[in-house]
């Protein structure tokens, strides 16, 4: 198999199709209202509400602005307002600052230097929020995560990862971008790099130390098993940046799987306690 | 026997672990099936229950003959039509050892059943965790021609389709739940089965989604040339009519004759090259 920019090429008409099918299904399903998202004027999370508004109509479609002072970027709101007026989707704007000072000054041992702890305070207040959303308003939550940052565990557990469902996990990065592209977000949101705001200034691909051109073509080998020297003789590569990626890859899965506990009985939650996911 | 007749390919969606609801749509299906002049309507596998109920196929099992099958009866017969659909069976001789099973009844009542033979156990796919084998190809003697029944996976090993085909069933009926990255691979072979096999092929899928699965639909009758005669919409419900015509055999078999010209001496030589893979 060879890894070049083409291997990761799907049917965008195909996937948008699928994509949009699995939202309306399980919103039907369901028997909610519409969906809620956190939006972050990101690549993902403005795919992921103009897929949701492709699928539900706009009317049924809120995307939250949870931006707080010390990562609000002009330019993000900016995206993520323009992306709702091109898709036509309802928008709500919360400023979670309050929220996040009141935690800091309440919490004994917070350390305001430690900033990835604090960031990860960050993505679970504004799941905080997004579940109060969707369950004020009868509302599923739609998580736009994609399988790059999945795979790499480049989440925060319990945080901006936490959804109803999710359905660009199956696509990575640049897939994404394809995908946006494809539907029509506009190319200055497609182009911009990623960033999950958690700290000023911070860019997913400084974080994980390489490109997500490369990465993907990476994270591709490893899903369809092959072994880091055939991924790394391919992309030219040291093995031992693959070695790390796979490291890192393997060792994220607890992030992946709800809640682990001993087996002690019959059937087990989370073990061999097997059920359909539908709701009946 | 009829020579020429109609069949229904019903692609449904179902309702998972629901057999009542599932149950009320066939029965639908089957009555607009026989106003169309269908001589068999054929549903999905696992049409009964849905394709993805995992542990709660203990409970959703039934023996055949059983209740499931004795309601399908009550509507072949009054409809005077025949039907293939797709259940989890449990064993007679057990409590909990299942198959998944295609079922054939006709307007007298109960024909036959099929066990799947091939339980797919991979990618996301789990039937061997709940799922028996079947150790035999199913052919049925019937009003309307020889029929042999295959399920899905199943077609994918082509000795299946061949050992149905040269016990007599020129139309073979697959019953499917194929979710939709796997459509490239049953569209081509489909085809072959049908060209290699010199014989009308009816694959009928599921349609709709279950825990994120997407059944990817595209029913079809495929002649004996391979030639795709009808064939339904991808992804959703849909119900389509195709014809069988037995006599068209004759003029492919005449000109691809696959069967003529089987050597039956590289049958054992596969069977010792499989068993030294």
């Amino acid at each position: 198999m060879k890894l070049t920019a083409q291997a990761l090429n799907l049917d965008w008409p195909e996937v948008d199709r699928r994509v949009c099918r699995f939202i309306k299904d399980y919103v039907e399903r369901s028997k909610a209202k519409g969906v809620v998202l956190g939006l972050s004027g990101g690549i993902d999370s403005c795919t992921i509400a103009a897929l949701s508004t492709r699928a539900l109509g706009g009317h049924n479609v809120l995307g939250l602005l949870l931006f707080e002072k010390e990562t609000r970027r002009t330019e993000d709101v900016r995206h993520a307002e323009l992306v709702a007026k091109e898709f036509g989707f309802k928008t709500e704007t919360v400023d979670i600052t309050p929220t996040l000072e009141a935690f800091y000054r309440s919490t004994p041992i917070f350390d305001r230097t430690d900033k990835l702890n604090k960031g990860n305070v960050k993505a679970r207040t504004r799941m905080i929020y997004v579940y109060y959303y969707a369950n004020r308003l009868h509302l599923i939550v739609c998580g736009s995560s994609d399988k790059s940052e999945t795979m790499m565990g480049y989440f925060t557990k319990w945080g901006d990862v936490a959804a109803d469902i999710s359905p660009i996990m199956d696509l990575y990065k640049t897939q994404v971008r394809k995908l946006a592209q494809y539907i029509g977000v506009p190319e200055e949101i497609v182009e911009k790099p990623s960033s999950p705001a958690l700290w000023p200034g911070q860019l997913a691909e400084n974080e994980l130390g390489i490109k997500y051109e490369q990465l993907d073509l990476i994270l591709f080998g490893l899903e369809r098993f092959m072994r880091p020297e055939e991924i790394a003789a391919q992309l030219h590569m040291e093995k031992h940046l693959i070695d790390e990626i796979k490291c890192r890859w393997l060792s994220a899965e607890h992030k992946r799987r709800m809640l682990l506990t001993a087996k002690l009985q019959y059937r087990t939650v989370g073990a061999d306690f097997r059920l359909q996911r539908n709701p009946p | 026997m009829k020579e020429v007749f109609k069949i229904a390919l019903a692609q449904i969606s179902c309702q998972q672990a629901d057999k009542a609801k599932n149950l009320t749509k066939i029965r639908k299906t089957v009555a607009r099936a026989k106003k169309q002049g269908a001589e068999l309507v054929i549903f999905p596998e696992l049409s009964l229950t849905g394709y993805v109920v995992r542990d709660e196929i203990y409970e959703l099992a039934e023996r055949i003959p059983g209740p499931s099958t004795k309601i399908m009866e009550d509507v072949a017969k009054k409809n005077q039509i025949h039907l293939v659909f797709g259940m989890p069976e449990i064993s007679a001789k057990t409590e909990a050892t299942l198959h998944n099973s295609a079922v054939l009844i006709g307007p007298e009542g109960f024909i036959g059943k099929y066990h799947k033979m091939y339980l797919p156990t991979h990618s996301i796919f789990e039937e061997k965790r709940y799922f028996r084998p079947g150790y035999q190809t199913a052919v049925f003697d019937t009003e309307l021609g020889k029929l042999g029944l295959i399920i899905c996976y199943d077609i994918y090993f082509p000795e299946v389709t061949r050992l149905t085909r040269l016990k007599g069933a020129e139309l073979i009926v697959c019953i499917s739940a194929s979710p939709g990255v796997r459509r490239s691979f049953f569209e081509v072979l489909t085809v072959a089965r049908a060209i290699e096999n010199t014989a009308f092929l009816a694959f009928v899928n599921l349609a709709g989604i279950q825990d994120g699965l997407q059944f990817w639909g595209g029913s079809r009758l495929v002649g004996p040339s391979g030639r795709i005669l009808v064939q339904a919409k991808y992804d959703e419900d849909d119900f389509v009519m195709g014809e069988v015509n037995y006599p068209d055999i004759r003029a492919i078999e005449a000109f691809v004759p696959t069967l003529k010209d089987l050597r039956p001496e590289l049958f054992e030589q596969l069977k010792k090259s499989a068993e030294e893979l």
